[in-house]
């Protein structure tokens, strides 16, 4: 009998290799990469010596360089994402760590702890720390693409009017970002609330006040992540704006000097 | 600065008083509702440290166990005002506890042995969250007002409709009987029509979004559930959701319909965006060199986008997976038994949006020769 999972990767695989071509292929295979990157990290976490703030960062890099440089190539377009990328990564990181040392969300809820009684919940690792890495990872795909949907219009902007300033340039790259803001968080939006829908059901079935929902732990967490992602795909706009404002008009007065 | 001042209006004014009030008594309220809560609630005043053990479980993991002496004040109820003593035990990983701290706010359960004259005793069940949360969510809303202004504000606003929705259509689900895909199918409906209406207005551009995104979702559930059909569900392990008392399947595919949803109606209106602004710019331009395009900023957004699914979805379960490999789980057990829903649902949600670049083309292109005619 053939696997779900297998048949709908072989289906994926044939569309997008039909509509993408090359690049559809390559998109195709970034998702294997990311998912041995995943796979790598959760490895490493396992180790109670390492600092999974540490990991995450190093891990968010080379998810980056796979979605930016493998499947777009290695330009500048791409490397101000790349930067960029790892900027907004660093910053947010810490306030993410922060929010869920403050709010208590690591680890299990309630709600999940009962099937887990046969397992021995004292493990060594920093559950706080591997709360932070999951928001931040849950929100990377959308970051890069985030990056690489500013940088990439940017330098058409700049190809068209090659003398055009810095500040005007930021300001294009934040005009682009707005208009994409409200969908991109949209999107990761109803990703969440489709993983979670389960659970949300399961409070309404049994019957939870708003007060329970709001205090815990699962939908803290739900709704954390929500607002961390909302706050990173706000953050990465004026950056790579920044950025590649930076790098194209450097580039420019370089190229003059000579 | 100056210039920034002149180009405020009376409205800006306005929208700034009204979400400053918003802010501050939306804060002033989570910091004093303890009146709300039918369950107590204590503020922790004191802690001190009453002894630690080293601990090392059957697959010599090493941990630490702290256990806490606690003194909190009850904050509602008939006891408010008195003092509580509380025992907390932590453990340095803190997978299922906390370690906590003065002035933290927890919901407590008395001991049922606790005499009249003795100090009142308990336990904690959990953190007040609350106040938080609404911190955060002003964090959230700020950023993305400073950020996108305008569009930020829509944002805001439509995450806010579609929260609300989507508590609606749970409750009736809920409360009624009726089939939870025929309930998600008329709610993606609405999510649909709301959010790109509320972002884009009334005009082509949208009609020609909306309809590529419900034939592409629709389409995509189809594909998904005859895949499943195929196999006989074969590797799909519905372990993780078996607390509901609900036909799995259903809400399985309820969730992945909703999941892939935000992913479409963005790649739907990518793609319609692009085609309106080459028509607008040249009216006469070809129908083939319309689709060349098309394809050429598909190919673009497809990697990117089936790569925000999978990391939202996937991520997840980090902490799970921790915990079965900690517990020298088999790996290949571990990965089937935590990952195999999260999976289909990204790989459903790639199709999805795959799908949805020539649907939304071929609807563009619909549309766009509709415009022509008139």
């Amino acid at each position: 009998m053939m696997n779900v999972l297998f048949l709908l990767a072989v289906l994926l695989f044939l569309l997008m290799v039909l509509i993408g071509g090359k690049k559809g292929a390559r998109s195709f295979i970034s998702l294997f990469l990311n998912f041995g990157v995943v796979l790598f990290t959760v490895f490493i976490m396992t180790d109670p010596n390492g600092n999974p703030i540490i990991i995450t960062i190093f891990a968010c890099t080379a998810i980056s360089s796979i979605n930016l440089f493998y499947i777009n190539k290695v330009n500048s377009k791409t490397v101000t994402a790349f930067i960029s990328t790892v900027v907004t990564i660093t910053i947010l990181i810490f306030f993410i760590y922060i929010v869920t040392k403050k709010t208590m969300i690591q680890g299990f809820g309630e709600e999940e702890i009962d099937e887990l009684n046969v397992f021995s919940l004292y493990l060594g690792v920093d559950f706080v720390k591997i709360g932070a890495a999951v928001i931040i990872m849950s929100t990377i795909g959308a970051i890069t693409d985030v990056a690489i949907s500013i940088t990439s219009p940017m330098r058409e902007i700049f190809r068209h009017h090659p003398s055009i300033s810095r500040k005007e340039l930021f300001t294009s790259g934040l005009t682009i970002g707005k208009d994409i803001l409200g969908s991109n968080t949209n999107t990761l939006f109803f990703a969440f609330i489709g993983g979670y829908l389960a659970l949300l059901i399961w409070f309404k079935d049994l019957s939870y006040t708003f007060g329970q929902i709001v205090n815990s732990k699962i939908f803290s967490a739900e709704m954390i992540t929500i607002f961390s992602a909302g706050i990173g795909i706000a953050l990465i706009i004026p950056i790579s704006s920044w950025i590649n404002a930076y790098y194209l008009v450097k580039r420019r007065e370089k190229s003059e000097g000579n | 600065m100056n210039r920034m001042i002149k180009n405020l209006t009376y409205k800006h004014i306005i929208l700034f008083i009204i979400f400053a009030f918003c802010f501050i008594t939306s804060v002033i309220f989570v910091y004093h509702n303890y009146a709300f809560y039918e369950r107590p609630i204590a503020k922790i005043t004191q802690t001190s440290m009453e002894e630690v053990t080293d601990i090392t479980d059957s697959y010599d993991n090493e941990d630490q166990l702290f256990t806490q002496r606690i003194v909190a004040e009850i904050k509602n109820g008939d006891k408010k005002g008195q003092l509580i003593h509380l025992t907390n035990e932590y453990s340095a990983s803190g997978a299922y506890d906390y370690p906590y701290q003065v002035g933290n706010e927890v919901f407590i359960v008395f001991d049922k042995n606790s005499k009249e004259n003795t100090n009142l005793t308990g336990s904690i069940t959990d953190l007040k969250r609350d106040k938080y949360l609404v911190i955060i969510g002003w964090i959230f809303i700020f950023t993305l007002l400073i950020v996108g202004k305008k569009q930020g504000l829509f944002a805001s606003i439509s995450l806010a409709v579609n929260i609300i929705l989507l508590s609606y259509t749970l409750d009736i689900y809920v409360n009624t009987n009726i089939n939870l895909l025929w309930l998600c199918g008329i709610t993606v409906i609405l999510f649909t029509v709301l959010s790109l209406l509320l972002v884009n207005g009334f005009n082509g551009k949208t009609y020609a979004a909306i309809v590529a995104t419900l034939l592409g979702t629709f389409i995509a559930l189809l594909i998904t559930y005859l895949a499943m059909w195929v196999t006989d569900e074969n590797g799909l392990h519905y372990e993780e959701m078996q607390f509901l008392t609900r036909p799995y399947q259903l809400v399985f595919l309820a969730g992945l319909f909703i999941g892939s949803l935000g992913a479409v109606m963005d790649v739907a209106i990518s793609i319609s965006s692009a085609m309106f602004e080459l028509y607008q710019k040249n009216k006469n331009i070809s129908v083939k060199a319309l689709k060349k395009s098309g394809f050429d900023i598909g190919k673009d957004i497809m990697g990117t986008m089936t790569n925000i699914l999978f990391f939202a979805y996937i991520s997840g379960s980090i902490p799970m997976l921790i915990l079965y490999l900690k517990n020298y789980s088999p790996l290949g057990f571990t990965l089937s038994i935590n990952l195999s829903l999260e999976l289909a649902r990204a790989l459903a949600g790639g199709i999805g949006i795959v799908i949805t670049i020539p649907i939304g083309l071929y609807t563009s292109i619909f549309f766009v020769n509709r415009m022509r005619e008139k």
